[in-house]
């Protein structure tokens, strides 16, 4: 375990590989909420919470469940129930305990349930921090953190698109291209300026 | 920008008559830098020039009469964008570059969003990473300056990446542009004479140019040296895009935050981002990039520093 | 059988889940790269609406309502294991070129959406053929984008070089080449709506 492995972490699931503008994942609410500022926060916020709690729930599942019995065949099935039912259970805790909160972004956290970014992270740390069966040093901390970080790229992206769309709201843009089409492009556009941070290196 | 005319958002910038007055004198700065260019890198370079120019000029014409929008290509922000877009490009490049990138920076960069005062991106930007993510072969192969055998040569910067130290060049070749480098960018002198005169105008403020100098320097010389605070930050400042892109792109009206607070957010992120790129990404030059992301970013700037309303009462219950 | 055939090309154009729908656009955008990957993840896709589509006509009278999602899930997740373990055991090389994308199918909206929208509600043949239309109506827009992306981005389709009369414009082949694909697609389509109303 190095700092310049959690940097590498860092600079690769923020922009390299951006969650949505790169790997396309979580594309659904990144179309379909990012025409305010505040929803937009909202569920950024909600995502990289799931996103980092399922990390590691999934990771110790994989480690301790699904190993050691030999049933790593059950990652996909066991990994979307897994998800699918802390998603809810959070869902019931805030309803509980707090209603603002909840009326803030509980009603984003039942729309992550199927989100591929969530499943999509949770196979990633799979794929990358294990070997030949087996974690490597520092995996869990590893699977956290880029947890953590995706999230963060999730939200970076959905702040920016969500200026940007609120801006033209203003604007007479053409009407065949406004709104989904625009965002494509506007998305488009965005990963290829993030390719600035193409092979970073310490 | 004076102050007149930093009130709203852009979309009043329709007032056609300032607009294109704006962008004419924009395009006159940008004479001295163009003309060195031709000097430096041959004639060549001009007919990259009228290429990037003429087809940014029809593809705004071809878009506006596909969107059945009113024809506009006089107001000379076409014109600029191609302008731009040339000086952004090697000397060398094959006769359909500055075109290809024309019509993807008009097309894609500004017509896409409804036309000028609208677009997000800098258009001459768009159209220089789309070059750069296309065929990346032919936008990194310069020409040696003062030569007329086109012989191919490094930019400063190419080789500091590839070998890690500084090449052996004076500061006074580097002013001058006696470097190789894209048509407009290498000729500091020119350049600075350009944004001079838009000082004097009244069309830029120092607030993103310098605030963008002076945070990339700061950073290249802490973190750019072999130990803290030893980075050589006039060679980076020197070399690259970096005054082409900090006085004449990063300060475009319409892609840039309209606050002062804002414009010096939108230079102190320019300049970090740049000096990232530089220093340990994997492109030798980072400035389109840099100014693109922040470009991405305005309207969230924007947001947050948005100058109060008079006359209006503070919530009482903020968060 | 006429009606069987309805069901399936209302998938393949009326109700195109990539271009109609919107839906599941995520694998349609990273697996585009090339024609090979698109048709392989199709295929996949497809296998899974099949299965999941007629299971869950099957079962729908058996699960109780309330936990009907969950239920739905689990058996999508349970076909999305096979075509996991297929790829793996006999095309490694397209296993490779999925990576994630293929246990990503289980989350995929239109797998879920033709679940709960058509075959809790349908007789098993009628949701077997929705889910064939579907799954081809998905092949085929992965197709044709993925067509455009290697064609442009490569000059090849299939990996045969077709012409060499250009200079591959590499930014096809790259994510943001992806996202512009579509946002163009989206604007001539909405063009060609808009003409017609």
């Amino acid at each position: 375990m190095n700092a310049g492995q959690f940097l590498t972490i860092f600079i690769s699931s923020v922009f390299i590989y951006n969650v949505i503008l790169s790997r396309f994942l979580g594309l659904c609410p990144f179309m379909a909420i990012s025409k305010e500022t505040k929803p937009a926060l909202a569920m950024s916020l909600a995502v990289t919470f799931v996103i980092t709690a399922s990390s590691m729930i999934t990771w110790l599942i994989y480690r301790f469940l699904l190993l050691p019995f030999g049933l790593a065949y059950l990652r996909t099935v066991s990994f979307i129930l897994v998800i699918a039912a802390f998603v809810q259970f959070v869902e019931l805790v805030i309803r509980k305990v707090s209603p603002a909160l909840f009326r803030f972004f509980g009603i984003y956290l039942t729309l992550i349930t199927t989100n591929c970014a969530v499943l999509g992270v949770a196979v990633l740390n799979i794929d990358m921090f294990f070997a030949d069966g087996r974690a490597v040093a520092g995996s869990f901390y590893y699977s956290i953190f880029q947890g953590i970080c995706t999230g963060l790229g999730f939200s970076l992206a959905m702040l920016l698109m969500s200026g940007i769309r609120e801006r033209l709201d203003l604007c007479d843009v053409p009407k065949t291209v406004k709104e989904i089409p625009l965002a494509f492009i506007i998305a488009s556009i965005m990963s290829l300026s993030f390719l600035g941070f193409n092979g970073f290196k310490f | 920008m004076k102050n007149k005319l930093t009130v709203n958002i852009s979309p009043h910038l329709h007032n056609n008559e300032s607009v294109s007055k704006i962008m004419w004198i924009v395009g006159i700065s940008l004479i001295p830098a163009g003309a060195a260019g031709v000097i430096i890198f041959g004639l060549n370079a001009l007919t990259v020039m009228i290429l990037g120019i003429l087809s940014a000029l029809v593809t705004e014409w071809l878009m506006q009469l596909l969107a059945k929008r009113r024809i506009t290509i006089l107001d000379g922000s076409a014109f600029l964008t191609g302008l731009l877009l040339a000086y952004n490009l090697p000397p060398g490049v094959p006769l359909w570059l500055p075109a290809a990138g024309s019509f993807f920076a008009i097309a894609i960069g500004k017509q896409v969003f409804g036309g000028l005062g609208q677009n997000i991106f800098n258009p001459a930007l768009v159209g220089r990473v789309f070059l750069m993510a296309s065929w990346p072969k032919y936008m990194t192969t310069f020409t040696k300056p003062l030569n007329f055998d086109a012989v191919t040569s490094a930019t400063p910067l190419a080789v500091l990446r590839e070998s890690g130290v500084i090449e052996n060049i004076s500061y006074l070749d580097l002013f001058l542009g006696r470097r190789g480098g894209c048509i407009g960018e290498v000729c500091i002198l020119a350049l600075v004479a350009g944004a001079l005169f838009l000082f004097w105008k009244g069309y830029i403020s120092w607030h993103i140019p310098v605030t963008y100098t002076a945070v990339f320097a700061a950073f290249v010389y802490a973190f750019g040296g072999d130990g803290l605070f030893r980075g050589d930050w006039f060679f980076h400042i020197l070399t690259g895009g970096l005054i082409l892109g900090a006085f004449f792109m990063a300060t475009d009206y319409v892609t840039s935050p309209l606050t002062r607070k804002g414009q010096v957010i939108f230079g102190a992120g320019c300049g970090i981002l740049t000096a990232v790129i530089r220093l340990w990404g994997g492109y030798p030059e980072g400035v389109s990039y840099a100014i693109l992301m922040m470009n991405a970013a305005t309207p969230i700037i924007d947001r947050f520093t948005r100058n109060r309303i008079y006359g209006t009462m503070i919530p009482v219950n903020r968060k | 059988m006429k009606k069987l055939f309805r069901e399936f090309f209302k998938g393949v154009i009326k109700e195109n889940p990539t271009f109609v729908l919107a839906l599941g656009l995520c694998p349609t955008l990273a697996v585009s790269t090339s024609v090979v990957n698109a048709v392989g993840m199709g295929a996949a896709a497809t296998f899974v609406l099949m299965g999941s589509n007629a299971m869950v006509a099957m079962i729908k009278n058996n699960i109780p309502a309330k936990i009907r999602i969950p239920c739905f899930i689990v058996v999508i997740a349970t076909f999305v294991t096979i075509v996991e373990m297929v790829l793996k055991a006999y095309t490694p090389g397209l296993n490779r070129a999925l990576g994630i994308y293929v246990p990503l199918i289980a989350v995929n909206c239109i797998v879920l959406g033709r679940a709960e929208a058509y075959a809790s509600k349908n007789t098993l043949m009628n949701s077997l053929f929705d889910g064939l239309g579907m799954g081809a109506g998905f092949t085929l827009a992965l197709t044709l984008i993925s067509s455009i992306r290697e064609y442009f981005g490569s000059g090849k389709i299939f990996g045969y070089a077709l012409s060499h009369k250009f200079e591959p414009v590499s930014i096809f082949g790259m994510p943001s080449g992806a996202l512009l694909v579509i946002g163009i697609l989206l604007i001539l389509f909405n063009r060609l709506k808009g003409r017609k109303s």
